[in-house]
């Protein structure tokens, strides 16, 4: 065998398909007309699929709805999506392909934390402002990285929120942290502890499961043994729904917490009655009184004949920002573009006022304290990010 | 005969060197040489993989582990000891024979679904310590800001510069596997393979062998490793899921698994065709797994096979008698 | 009182009169008591999968990777036939089970027999079921969605407590029919003829062609038995786990170990399995780390197959040469 003549003709052929393929897939049309291209890329397939759909569905409404009604002045918005199955690898490959294929002039990526991570390296090389709708991990505006910007809710004013609430409503003293041992579930469990510290309030058992787990017994029952009068969960609704319901099977009756992540009605639907009085922190209610919220609800339900889960609203929100940027900086270099995100102000949006922050975040969003009671989440607190 | 022979290596070298400084000015869409750059990680992985399916017969559908293990250590070290580059690829490589070690001591007794088994645990251990052992791997969150690395004196950023690094480890690394694979040690490889019994009658020590087969395929692995976390500049447990180290295994199946060639072809042809079915959207994934039922059932030598045929024919007609291998 | 189906699936395996004097000697603690209870349910259906895991390996020697994702079909036809079309328990699990034969026997014809005609190396089998698996579960995301579906339990979830102990209606009744089916299978093994030549070719396949007996047809019925186990795990498992297009890599892959401790292609072998896995994990779970539960679950049996290559409770290690 000679592979090494054969890897050689190989790469010839590499290079002629290569080349073919950028003769072909090149040519993106250099229009006179003042297009804005957004790059989406989140999880449309894998683990968490329904997320990075809702967020196609959310973008796809907002464009159609700015492009109807001017609200980008003359700008003219065009989004293209890729599916990154929530892999940071191939999340990287799709953002390379939306920056030199499309010449996206911004981003919305990604919502797995990893991925979004992995999409900073691409978007910080070359120089594209970048929006994650639903990363919340701590590491992603920390490292003073001047193309991220991040509407996601702000996880340690949720952890704050609620551990205070906790103890200033309910009362309880003892409190046991049952997190997912991803990047969001770690960083929560992290975030808890200390607005446990802060607020004086026993932390007496820390769990962690791995995502996909479907027996969560064995940990709750050493919650149980532990005497914790609180239950603070940190992940996704398909599990928070289990240990809801399993938390019950074994007679757990310590008081419910949860973080946005989870809060959607499929949580309600799958825990049924084991989620009733469960507390939950969120930055959309669909059913909430807000002339804006009305509005995009009644949009998104014409559209798509499916109520809209928070983070679809938090997509909803970050295209309105990126129209109003292009519309503030009429222009569509990354530069102008990233330093009209970072001074936006005065809309009023689905989930707050947004402003960012020095390190990207935004700090104008509206934060709910909800509690379910029947099929429905009532409102019983609400909080400003920038207070 | 060995004249001509040393003219061929010339006329490779030549057509290497051109090759690798034209690709990139070739090629200046940086999408395309990131995918480049994919290929080139993933074709080092497929060989350790071909080493070991396609000389041993072994199946591994753990190696996302290797893999895993040869980013993490080395940058691990460059972000906390600050090493350089190539000095913690050689502790990476390391550290990644001795799991290979661990893992061919166990597996040289195994066969089949055993040893699929034992090695699928294997690359769940490691994905779930990675996750779990918080204070050295930061857990979920991943590391972030690994450094560019730095050779000879010379800093190497971008897709361009890496796509040389790269492009060069592969090379070596091609040539070692054909030199193993024509050397004694490849050719009892081969004998383990078509029949373990009569190997160990003629006296081979077929333990040794399947465990150095072992080591060989993770130190692939391992090095691919060490390249990616440098490139992506980020990594986290979800690089390394099941479902990678089975991309793996496919990459070399589709190729062809006992053929060196059949490494790069297989990763070349499932990274780009991920790429480009990815205009289907929905129906991707659906696509992708047909495509691999069919491949495997009608292509059981994988894309290599298909080579076979063309390679005979220049044989014949070019007069040369290097026939006798494979 | 509830040990004895227990006893009587074990009956068969080789080492457990000397497990169970100390597994009772440690029980008795109250907690771990609980913790044994509640691996019951899930062990049951661990058994389920590595029995429809085992039975295809007895009968054609396929390690068929698409075990889970035939576990998730059937649950989401059930799901579809309970909630959409309104039928009651009893009928979605006949019908989905009959639909998940179906596409067994599709999967024997269309992609394994083809693979067997050619003569392709294992390697390849096993890429083919990989391939099989990204399908099912692509398909399954484009029509059912990728939201978690509820399928509402035929039985109460209020739990019953015998002293500090507590089980629901639910565990009984996944515990029940899953020892149902497996009483049922292994009846049609030794009774049917069908499951005479399953077990006449799982014996030596060569002599059974040799005696007549159809192999491409009992590989079909291997199959088909395996694929409507699948369906039935996955129906008994969706009110208590729910319903996602990507629940069929994690149970899957359970199965695929528990099948392996009992010995693949060992029956008594697989059952005996799934229940030691299922009770091992609740235990482990508990008593150590839960987020190295499974990378200690996969180092013990690295160890175990180091030791004992051919699974835990195969009485001999016998080599196929």
């Amino acid at each position: 065998m000679f592979g090494l003549r054969k890897s050689i003709s190989l790469l010839l052929i590499l290079v002629i398909v290569l080349g073919s393929l950028l003769t072909i897939g090149g040519c993106s049309s250099q229009n006179s007309q003042k297009v804005l291209r957004i790059g989406v890329v989140g999880p449309e397939s894998g683990g968490s699929a329904q997320l990075g759909q809702a967020q196609r569905k959310a973008v796809q409404l907002a464009v159609d709805e700015i492009n109807a009604s001017k609200a980008a002045g003359d700008w003219k918005l065009e989004a293209y999506f890729e599916d990154d199955e929530g892999n940071p690898t191939k999340s990287a490959s799709a953002t390379n392909k939306l920056i030199q294929q499309y010449k996206v002039n911004v981003l919305i990526a990604s919502i797995n934390s990893s991925a979004t991570l992995a999409d900073m390296v691409v978007t910080s090389r070359v120089g594209i402002p970048q929006i994650t709708a639903g990363s919340t991990g701590a590491s992603i505006t920390a490292q003073g990285n001047e193309w991220i910007f991040r509407t996601a809710v702000n996880d340690e004013f949720q952890a704050d929120a609620l551990v205070k609430y906790a103890r200033d409503v309910m009362g309880i003293k003892k409190i046991a942290t049952f997190t997912a041992s991803d990047d969001y579930g770690q960083s929560g469990a992290k975030l808890l502890a200390s607005a446990a510290k802060k607020y004086s309030v026993d932390l007496v058992s820390e769990q962690t499961y791995n995502n996909g787990d479907k027996d969560f017994k064995p940990q709750l029952l050493s919650i149980k043994s532990s005497g914790a009068q609180g239950i603070f969960m940190w992940g996704l609704y398909t599990e928070a729904a289990l240990i809801s319901k399993q938390a019950r099977q074994l007679g757990i009756n310590a008081q419910l917490f949860g973080a946005s992540g989870m809060a959607s009605m499929k949580l309600i639907e799958l825990g049924g009655d084991a989620t009733q009085d469960m507390i939950l922190t969120q930055s959309f209610l669909a059913d909430s009184s807000e002339e804006q919220v009305k509005q995009f609800v009644d949009k998104y339900k014409a559209k798509y004949h499916e109520n809209p889960i928070p983070h679809a609203a938090q997509a909803y929100d970050t295209v309105y920002i990126i129209a109003n940027a292009v519309k503030v900086a009429n222009s569509n270099k990354p530069e102008d573009l990233r330093n009209a995100i970072r001074k936006t102000q005065g809309l009023n949006l689905v989930t707050g006022s947004p402003k960012f922050n020095e390190k990207g975040d935004d700090i104008g969003k509206r934060l709910l304290i909800t509690k379910i009671k029947g099929d429905k989440f009532v409102l019983v607190d609400t909080v400003f990010t920038g207070q | 005969m060995k004249m001509m022979k040393t003219t061929f290596k010339w006329y490779l070298f030549l057509v290497i060197a051109l090759v690798m400084l034209l690709t990139p000015q070739f090629i200046t869409n940086v999408y395309y040489q990131h995918i480049i750059n994919l290929v080139g990680i993933y074709t080092l992985i497929t060989i350790g993989l071909n080493i070991l399916s396609g000389y041993t017969g072994q199946v591994s559908m753990g190696h996302a582990g290797y893999y895993a293990i040869g980013t993490y250590v080395s940058s691990l070290l460059m972000l906390n000891l600050h090493m350089p580059f190539w000095l913690s690829v050689l502790i990476a490589v390391v550290a990644v024979a001795i799991c290979g070690l661990v893992v061919g001591i166990p597996a040289m007794k195994l066969s089949g679904p055993y040893l699929v088994l034992a090695t699928v645990g294997f690359g769940e251990i490691v994905r779930l310590v990675i996750l779990n052992w918080t204070p050295v791997t930061k857990g979920a969150a991943g590391l972030t800001g690994i450094p560019l690395p730095r050779l000879f004196g010379l800093q190497i950023t971008g897709e361009k510069d890496f796509f040389y690094l790269i492009f060069f480890v592969v090379l070596i690394g091609c040539y070692i596997a054909q030199r193993i694979a024509r050397s004694k040690i490849g050719r009892t490889y081969m004998a383990i393979r078509e029949d373990e019994l009569a190997a160990e009658a003629m006296g081979v020590p077929v333990n040794t062998y399947k465990i150095s087969a072992f080591v060989i395929s993770a130190i692939y692995a391992g090095i691919a490793g060490c390249l990616f976390g440098a490139y992506s500049g980020v990594a986290s447990p979800d690089n390394f899921t099941f479902d990678d180290s089975v991309g793996f295994l496919c990459m070399s199946v589709v190729g062809g698994n006992n053929t060196i060639i059949g490494a790069l072809i297989g990763s070349f042809v499932l990274t780009i065709l991920s790429e480009l079915l990815r205009v289907f959207q929905s129906l991707r994934l659906i696509l992708y797994g047909l495509i691999l039922i069919m491949t495997v059932i009608y292509m059981p030598k994988g894309l290599a096979g298909f080579i076979e045929p063309v390679r005979k024919w220049m044989a014949i007609h070019m007069k040369k008698s290097t026939l006798i291998q494979d | 009182m509830w040990l004895v189906p227990f006893m009587v699936v074990m009956k068969g395996t080789s080492e457990y009169p000397l497990l169970f004097p100390l597994l009772f000697q440690w029980l008795r603690d109250v907690v771990k008591l609980q913790y044994f209870l509640n691996g019951l349910p899930i062990g049951s259906i661990y058994a389920l999968v590595a029995l429809s895991y085992s039975l295809i390996y007895a009968a054609s020697g396929v390690l068929n990777w698409s075990q889970g994702d035939i576990v998730m079909l059937g649950a989401f036809i059930g799901f579809t036939i309970i909630n959409v079309i309104k039928l009651g328990f009893t009928t979605g699990l006949l019908i989905s089970m009959i639909v998940l034969a179906l596409v067994g026997l599709l999967i024997q014809i269309a992609i394994l027999q083809p693979l067997r005609n050619r003569q392709a190396p294992p390697i390849n089998v096993v890429i083919a079921t990989l391939g099989v698996a990204i399908l099912i579960r692509n398909v399954a995301l484009v029509i059912w969605g990728a939201d978690a579906q509820n399928s509402p339990s035929p039985v109460s979830t209020k739990p019953i407590y015998l002293g500090s102990l507590s089980i629901t209606p639910q565990d009984i009744l996944i515990l029940m029919a899953g020892i149902a089916l497996m009483v049922i299978l292994q009846f049609l093994l030794k009774r049917s003829k069908e499951g005479k030549a399953l077990r006449a070719v799982a014996q030596d396949r060569y002599a059974a062609i040799l005696m007549g007996i159809d192999t491409n047809r009992s590989d079909g019925v291997a199959f088909a038995a395996s694929a409507s186990l699948g369906a039935a795990a996955g129906m008994l498992v969706a009110p208590i786990f729910f319903v996602t297009f990507n629940m069929g890599a994690l149970i899957g892959l359970k199965g695929f170990v528990a099948a392996v401790i009992g010995g693949l292609g060992n029956i008594p072998g697989a059952i005996a399995g799934g229940f030691f896995l299922g009770i091992i994990e609740s235990m482990a779970g508990g008593q150590i780390s839960s987020g190295y539960r499974d990378a200690i679950t996969y180092a013990l049996l690295i160890l175990v197959l180091w030791l004992k290559p051919a699974g835990l409770f195969l009485r001999k290690t016998r080599q196929k040469v």
